[in-house]
């Protein structure tokens, strides 16, 4: 954890999850691990790890491996590469999300004769914020 | 309070949109959880460009920046960058004839000839304005959320006037809609548009 009074420039490594609630300026890799950024934290970073969850801000590029979150707090300016996207409503978010980062197509669980399933039409109910997508 | 509608040219949009091909979408608006929701079922990658926040888009005495200029800033992209699908929405409706060329002009070199997109436009430049937030549901239905004020600079353009600026866009379907709105399909040059059949 990164507490709310710490600013840190530079590199950011290490072999377990980590919270952000301060400041951060350089590239923060996480590996296969959990970044959380905090409604208190400020990233001016390139950020890599398996999944990276956005409450505060970010500026700079997020790579996660398994999936981007940006909840309803979130304000992200950067381009996003991750198989799997959540934007809660809310979120502020400008640039780029590529959701095709190369890696072997996942197996849908819908239907092939209903494509339009997969991205969950469900109209007025899903309102609801945090959907976790390509869940199938 | 959102409303759900349902449209007749989102199909045609997506014609190429499937979990095989990967396509690069063009989003002028704000990023909205249905729209990365939606897409995030197929390989694709998204630009968001929120052309809407820098309105009223026109030139000022005393601009540091002409038009062609400031749009040029806000569509910078990576060199390379090629769209197969845009999202204008109602944009247009607050460009006046020299900003809404200056976009086609930034834009122009950066579309694939298959290139297809929508907006909406009026059919009577008096249609009355509505403020709203553009969202896809799914391959036919769009979420319209009210905007929490009215965006400056609402000035639509005849429809005439809108498709002599569209470059080498052409207008390939429109539905004209209640309160005089009109809904586009755009195609790019390399699109061959197929005959529907009449009902």
């Amino acid at each position: 954890m990164i507490g709310p009074s710490i600013e840190i420039k530079g590199s950011v490594s290490g072999d377990e999850d980590l919270t952000i609630q301060g400041r951060v300026e350089g590239t923060i890799d996480l590996g296969d691990h959990e970044v959380t950024v905090g409604e208190t934290g400020k990233v001016n970073a390139d950020i890599t790890a398996r999944t990276v969850r956005i409450d505060g801000e970010v500026s700079g590029d997020i790579r996660g491996t398994e999936k981007v979150v940006i909840s309803k707090s979130g304000n992200v300016k950067g381009n996003i590469i991750a198989p799997r996207m959540t934007l809660e409503d809310g979120a502020i978010f400008k640039g780029s999300i590529d959701m095709d980062p190369g890696e072997p197509a996942k197996v849908s669980l819908a239907p092939k004769a209903a494509p339009a399933a997969t991205p969950s039409p469900s109209p007025a109910a899903d309102k609801s914020p945090g959907l976790d997508l390509k869940q199938g | 309070m959102s409303e759900q509608q349902s449209s007749q040219l989102l199909p045609g949009l997506f014609e190429r949109l499937n979990e095989e091909v990967r396509v690069n979408v063009l989003h002028i608006g704000p990023a909205l959880p249905e729209t990365v929701e939606f897409f995030s079922g197929y390989r694709c990658k998204l630009f968001f460009v929120d052309l809407f926040a820098e309105l009223p888009l026109a030139f000022e005495p005393g601009d540091e920046l002409t038009v062609q200029q400031h749009m040029q800033e806000l569509l910078d992209f990576p060199l390379g960058t090629n769209f197969d699908i845009c999202l204008f929405w109602d944009i247009f409706n607050y460009l006046d004839a020299e900003a809404a060329g200056a976009f086609m002009d930034c834009l122009q070199p950066m579309l694939t000839p298959m290139v297809r997109a929508h907006a909406f436009g009026v059919h009577n430049t008096r249609a009355t304005q509505r403020a709203l937030q553009y969202g896809i549901l799914s391959r036919s239905d769009l979420n319209l959320r009210p905007r929490p004020a009215p965006l400056p600079g609402y000035a639509p353009l005849p429809q005439a006037k809108l498709q002599s600026l569209l470059g080498e866009l052409s207008v390939e379907r429109s539905v004209l809609l209640a309160e005089s709105r009109l809904e586009l399909l755009l195609k790019g040059p390399g699109v061959k548009t197929r005959r529907v059949a009449p009902r």
